[in-house]
């Protein structure tokens, strides 16, 4: 008879017998009555290996009050789910796209990265990209020429393989129809082709798409990218020599912020922007006369589109320059004080609203002066006898309707900057900074998109060489009423 | 009249500068011209008298000559005591220099030529040309008289001289014991006077350290020896075992017995250990010794002659088998309380940086989960717990199985392998933990827990060896995976063993002409580990058949750089003599991998030597700008590192060298240049090297950038240092979208965060002086691995990452009483001061605070206890420190 002592994870069993002529199974059994582990998952190590069942005691060679050490649970052992996981990795490539969180980039096709930069901004705006999908489904109207058409199809198709790929897409095809519907844009400088200016291609892109988007079956309401992005504004034609006086409205796709030496914000610049002096022949005085223009903004868009007038065409020099004036630009802009006086009154209601949810967020209480409600009443009643006759203020979409309208508040929120950095408009880089629906700002350096932050975003406002914001565009905000 | 030495001029460098003494021989002359009439009236007296006795010296008359010799010997002796500037007789003698010398050439033998002979031998102090050394010529014809009486100056003089005779007379093999004579003299002389330096540097000159013996005595010893072992790495070979030797001999003498071990180890020389435990008779000391020889990672049998009783033996060899580490390991981890697990979250930080939403994307990626496996592993290793594997399996129904499966393919063995870095140290809840994917059908899952078993045994070793009972029978298994899996257990479980058993269970892989290539890979390397720094013939000879067998293909793949760097390993550190054969043999390799096996031959052998003629051939191979598919330079890089590490100067040198190399090197000299500053600053993040590790880690060339990321975790690895943090944080945002890159973020988030900071992965410890051959070893290996980011550790492979835990270790300080119970005193924690050679008790530490143990000690740190109630067992408080109550003591 031997006498062993076995450890067991901490615990020591001390004088366990073993009796050489039986087989180590039966010392195993032993075991199993003070561990609680069976016999077949034990391994108990002695010099040179582990004890077999069948060995022979003898030649392990156990001395009289050796150490052995078991190993062995009685636990569960562990399976592998039912359910295979799966990995990102094995994903398709499109569904890997959609986990990214954002689309890919575009392959710059030399000198291309105004038109990717404008389409990367562009692409931001669901809406739009809602109606190009429609477009199949209406076809080509009659009065869409057949490049605008084909245009437009490119523009469709495009977006898909951008919302489809993880890696960068070439944008082969859509540059070819771009240059066969504009010409200008297949300048050649050296054998290359030449970089164009950003704000020309945007310009022209959102007119063909609008001209084809039209839907054939009504005529002006139905027209998408105006009710996207096209901004009413009435103007106060005014001659001072003659005292004449005419109003007129016009419809445009962007603000222009001009700069000047006293603009330092976007807001100077918008102001600036909307007053223009034009000369035109007076009919009362018989000749030319200087007329000064004053706007006002009498319908919003939802997407409100700003280009900063940042080049001019300096005839020394022969082209465009630009000018580097640092323009601040809010990540939150509102236009109330651009807008007309009656649009003004139709903001109101809404802009309180927003107000008071604002507060209610920030912990305060609604102000409930008396005063302030009976204007707030007012206001309501006024807004909502008005809000029948103006479509352009409630836009409700397919399913909104029933939980209320949507109204405009006149405030609008920073979703995408696109970028110029170099010094002049035919020269440089076009970047676009696009805002995620999930709140990330991405960077689309052609083919390379990257995160960024959003105190980063207002830093492009010019003022040095880095990139600065060339056309940037808002999402209006909307409170439900 | 003993000149008092100017404790300014003691101090210094290795070698001092002879031509000093003889600096102010020049402007006097100047002076003497002009300043002929300014004479003081006490000057112009001196001067007449010298004058008067040198008139006399030329009488005929020897009774005059005698008493104007003794005169000017008198006035020579009282004004020797500057050394500002030169003595005044001296000054004055000095035009009559020529004439004593014509006359002492005309004397006839006798007392009073001698003297003259004195005198002169000093005149010559200023007087003598350059390298006609007549100081030492007038000396040996002297009268020989006390050395000292003359004054310190013109003994270091003398020393210098005898430096130059001894290396001439030694070409002309002419006899040198008339000077040895003088050196015993001068010896004796620099001994009595805290000139320990210049005594060790003469008899270093003539080659006679053994003088030292009879002179070092319990006052200087200490200073003599801190001066042989610092010199020692400056030192060529075989000089500097020499002077180890004499400084073991030395420690010995004064049964300064924790040191005499240190240098025993630092020796190799397990005769030497053996002594150390056979002199000391006191068993509290001899528990001290093994904690020391722990830390080295060795493996010593105690036999009975070391440490009679039995009980006592097996408690001592507890100690060495690191039994203890893990227990010491938690008390440290609970008193700075940091016993909570943390996830990979926690590390990554991913709420610091903005734009990053940190919602997990629904779907798993499989590199992202790997990269937390290892995180998960490196951050919580050796506390027992985590969040992912350990978690209880009937809490959440097999989470823990979960985490396992959220792993891909091989992704499972890093994954099931991670439990055993947890678990480090702790081999019995280890094993438990480990046993149930052994049942586990799933190839992978059980080639990760023959990992696992060998990761939680690093550096633990059992009298029952289940590591190699667990592990053996899975060596020869069908499925590769599982094979390697076992093989690199064993490779990691008993590195630097020399077990003869798994050398017969593992040499036959090697020449199976059946098995695959990976599995040969892995077994040389594992023969390596277990062989490192052996220089065993046998394995040596199976690994070189292995190469030699390999086909065209195979050598071009990435895994075969791991047979060569077996081979390496078995001479880690071991310098010329014992690789040359090998390195003959490799001379006869297919040339794709010949050159290859040739630097790493090269860097392995001189490993931490700080060699720089060997850091210069290196260097010389990086300087080739060669054709494209030759691979040999990555090494040569590494092991510029391997060999510079050594010590502080010679490091930085090779940072300076590096970065030049960076400059001009090719493409696949500059990929391994940001993995050797990772080995050269290993845990000790210098913010030179971190800045330009930063730079890189945005390189162009991303393999230049993943070797840079993965640099900067390890020059951090344990230290939380909170800017490489930053850095890595940022690096992480700007590489989200690159997987592979992103892998090595986290990885190097993972060594930064490693032990939650309480980890070091130096090789070096007890104050840089040792090497840990298996912590070297292991880092070499996962830097060599890294050469080729893409194929080894991007791949399949990735547990290779986990040979890194043979450098790990606890960088505590920990003190015990006893019983070995833990205690805690206070200490004093500062910067570590270089004190080697300087006079009186320099202060060791500087900018110190003042912490209670357990503590941590970061890179380039020193404790010393803050009370005298207890004595410290062992000089160099690093680790498990034993302290005996002081009987002295006596409450204030």
């Amino acid at each position: 008879m031997l006498t062993v002592s076995v450890k067991w994870q901490k615990k020591v069993f001390e004088g366990i017998e073993i009796d050489p002529t039986l087989p180590p199974y039966v010392f195993k059994a032993q075991l199993y009555d003070l561990t609680g582990v069976p016999p077949e998952r034990q391994k108990i190590m002695v010099k040179g290996g582990l004890l077999k069942d069948d060995a022979d005691w003898s030649a392990i060679g156990v001395k009289d009050g050796q150490k052995l050490m078991m190993m062995g649970t009685a636990d569960e052992i562990v399976k592998a789910p039912e359910k295979a996981i799966v990995f990102a990795e094995d994903l398709p490539e499109e569904e890997q796209a959609t986990h990214l969180g954002y689309s890919a980039g575009l392959v710059n096709l030399g000198n291309t990265c105004y038109m990717n930069s404008t389409v990367q901004c562009l692409k931001s705006v669901p809406e739009l990209k809602s109606a190009l999908s429609n477009y199949a489904l209406t076809g080509r109207s009659a009065d869409v020429d057949q490049t605008s058409h084909m245009l437009t199809v490119a523009t469709r198709e495009l977006f898909g393989d951008l919302d489809r790929s993880v890696n960068a897409v070439s944008p082969t095809q859509f540059w070819m129809i771009l240059r066969k519907k504009f010409p200008q844009f297949s300048q050649l400088q050296n054998g290359m082709h030449m970089q164009q200016d950003a704000e020309e291609c945007w310009t022209q892109l959102l007119y063909t798409l609008s001209q084809s988007l039209k839907a054939p079956t009504s005529s002006e309401d139905s027209d998408a990218v105006k009710a996207l992005f096209g901004v009413n504004l009435r103007s106060r034609v005014h001659c001072q020599e003659s005292g004449e006086e005419s109003s007129e409205t016009e419809s445009v796709y962007s603000l222009k912020c001009h700069i000047s030496h006293e603009v330092n914000h976007l807001h100077e610049g918008l102001k600036h922007g909307l007053k223009g002096e034009l000369e035109k022949t007076s009919p009362a005085l018989g000749r030319t006369a200087l007329y000064l223009k004053e706007s006002l903004i009498d319908s919003l868009p939802r997407y409100l589109t700003v280009q900063f007038v940042r080049f001019f065409w300096k005839r020394e020099t022969n082209q465009k320059a630009k000018i580097l004036r640092k323009v601040d630009y809010p990540l939150e802009l509102d236009i109330f004080d651009l807008c007309s006086e009656e649009l003004r009154k139709k903001l109101e209601a809404p802009r309180q609203k927003l107000r008071d949810e604002e507060g209610k967020k920030l912990g305060l209480q609604p102000k409930s002066t008396s005063k302030d409600s009976d204007v707030k009443m007012t206001d309501a009643e006024a807004s909502s006898k008005e809000s029948g006759e103006s479509s352009t203020v409630t836009q409700p979409e397919g399913g909104s309707s029933e939980k209320g309208t949507l109204h405009m508040t006149g405030i609008y929120d920073l979703v995408s900057v696109l970028t110029h950095k170099g010094r002049s408009a035919d020269s440089g880089h076009y970047v676009a900074w696009v805002k995620q629906e999930s709140g990330k700002w991405i960077q689309y350096d052609d083919s390379h998109p990257s995160l960024q932050r959003e105190e980063d975003i207002t830093k492009l406002s010019g003022g040095g060489d880095w990139h600065m914001a060339y056309i940037i565009m808002y999402k209006a905000r909307f409170v439900s009423m | 009249m003993a000149p008092v030495p100017d404790p300014n001029n003691v101090g210094g460098g290795a070698k001092r500068d002879e031509a000093t003494t003889k600096v102010p021989s020049k402007d006097p002359k100047k002076k003497d011209d002009k300043k002929e009439d300014d004479l003081s009236e006490e000057d112009l007296e001196l001067k007449q008298n010298l004058e008067l006795y040198v008139e006399r010296v030329q009488d005929p008359n020897p009774e005059l000559q005698k008493a104007a010799l003794e005169s000017m010997r008198q006035e020579i002796r009282a004004s020797t005591s500057s050394m500002t500037s030169v003595p005044k007789p001296l000054k004055f003698l000095r035009p009559h220099y020529g004439t004593l010398k014509e006359l002492h050439k005309n004397m006839a033998d006798s007392d009073l030529k001698k003297l003259l002979a004195d005198i002169l031998s000093v005149l010559a102090l200023t007087m003598s040309a350059e390298g006609e050394r007549e100081s030492l010529g007038y000396r040996l014809t002297g009268s020989g008289g006390d050395i000292g009486s003359w004054g310190h100056e013109y003994v270091r003089n003398l020393a210098g001289e005898i430096a130059e005779e001894y290396t001439m007379r030694q070409s002309e093999e002419a006899s040198i014991e008339d000077l040895m004579d003088l050196v015993k003299q001068i010896v004796a002389f620099h001994m009595k006077h805290n000139a320990e330096t210049e005594a060790v540097d003469l008899l270093m000159d003539v080659e006679d350290l053994d003088l030292l013996l009879a002179h070092v005595d319990r006052t200087n010893f200490r200073r003599t020896c801190n001066y042989l072992t610092s010199s020692a790495k400056f030192l060529p070979g075989p000089d500097d075992m020499l002077v180890l030797d004499i400084a073991y001999m030395i420690y010995m003498k004064f049964e300064e017995y924790p040191n005499a071990l240190q240098v025993a180890l630092f020796l190799d020389n397990m005769q030497y250990v053996k002594q150390v435990f056979t002199s000391c008779t006191d068993l509290l000391r001899k528990k001290q010794f093994c904690y020391m020889i722990s830390r080295h990672g060795i493996t010593v049998e105690l036999d009975s002659e070391m440490v009679a009783d039995k009980d006592d033996r097996d408690m001592l060899q507890d100690i060495v088998n690191n039994t203890k580490l893990s227990e010491g390991y938690l008390t440290l981890a609970r008193d700075i309380e940091v016993m909570e697990a943390k996830t990979p979250e926690d590390i990554y930080k991913a709420h610091l940086l903005d734009g990053r939403a940190s919602s997990s994307p629904s779907v798993d990626s499989a590199r992202q989960n790997l990269a937390a496996t290892f995180v998960n592993a490196f951050v919580n290793a050796g506390f027992g717990q985590d969040k992912l594997m350990t978690v209880p399996s009937d809490a959440a129904s097999g989470t823990a199985g979960n985490w396992l499966f959220k792993n891909k393919e091989h992704g499972k063995t890093s994954a099931a392998a991670s439990l055993g870095m947890i678990l480090l140290w702790d081999v019995d809840a280890g094993l438990t933990q480990l046993d149930k994917y052994f049942h586990s059908t799933d190839n992978p899952v059980l080639a990760g827990a023959l990992l696992g078993v060998g990761i939680n045994n690093c550096g633990i070793k059992s009298d029952c060896d289940p590591a190699l009972a667990l592990l053996g029978e899975y060596v020869d298994n069908e499925d590769s995976s599982v094979r390697i899996g076992a093989i690199m257990g064993l490779g990691i479980a008993y590195a630097g063993s020399q077990n003869d058993q798994l050398r017969s269970s593992l040499s036959p892989i090697l020449n199976d002409a059946k098995a695959p290539l990976d599995v040969i890979a892995f077994a040389a390397l594992s023969l390596g580990m277990i062989y490192v720094g052996s220089c065993n013939e046998e394995v040596a000879q199976s690994i070189i058949f292995a190469l030699m067998d390999r086909s065209e293909a195979q050598l071009g793949d990435a895994l075969t750089r791991f047979l060569p760097l077996g081979l390496g390993l078995l001479y880690l550190g071991k310098q010329q003599e014992s690789v040359e054969a090998t390195a003959e043999v490799s001379k006869t390799f297919n040339e794709k991998i010949r050159k290859y096996c040739d630097m790493t031959l090269l860097s392995c052998a001189y490993a931490g030597t700080g060699n720089v003629l060997k850091v210069q051939d290196l260097l010389a191979q990086c300087g080739e700008h060669l054709e494209k598919g030759d691979i040999h330079q990555g090494p040569a890089v590494l092991g510029i590192a391997m060999v510079a590490m050594s010590e502080e100067l010679g490091l930085d040198m090779a940072i300076r060298s590096l970065e030049r190399v960076l400059q001009y090197g090719e493409q696949n000299i500059r990929r391994a240049v940001p993995l050797a500053l990772g080995l050269l600053c290993i845990s000790n993040p210098k913010v030179n090297v971190m800045d330009t590790l930063s730079r890189l880690s945005h390189d162009t060339d991303s393999e230049v950038a993943m070797a840079a990321i993965i640099s900067l975790g390890l020059i951090g690895a344990g230290t939380n240092n909170a800017r490489i943090a930053g850095m890595l944080r940022n690096l992480s945002s700007y590489y989200y979208k690159d997987a592979s890159l992103l892998f090595c973020v986290r990885i190097a988030q993972g060594f930064v965060h490693m032990g939650k900071g309480l980890l070091t992965l130096s090789p070096f410890h007890s104050e840089r002086l040792l090497l840990s051959p298996t912590a070297l070893a292991g880092i070499v290996t996962l830097l060599h691995a890294c050469l080729d980011m893409k194929s080894i550790i991007l791949g399949k492979y990735h547990y290779v990452l986990y040979f890194i835990v043979l450098a790990m270790q606890p960088r505590m300080m920990l003190t015990v009483d006893e019983n070995l119970k833990p205690i805690s005193v206070p200490v004093r924690v500062g910067q570590a001061v270089d004190v080697v050679g300087q006079a009186g008790r320099p202060k060791t530490i500087t900018g110190f605070q003042t912490h209670s143990t357990p503590v941590l000690l970061a890179a380039g740190e020193r404790a010393e206890l803050a009370t005298d109630k207890y004595i410290p067992l062992s000089p160099i408080l690093e680790g498990f420190i034993i302290l005996k109550e002081n009987p002295d003591y006596r409450e204030e």
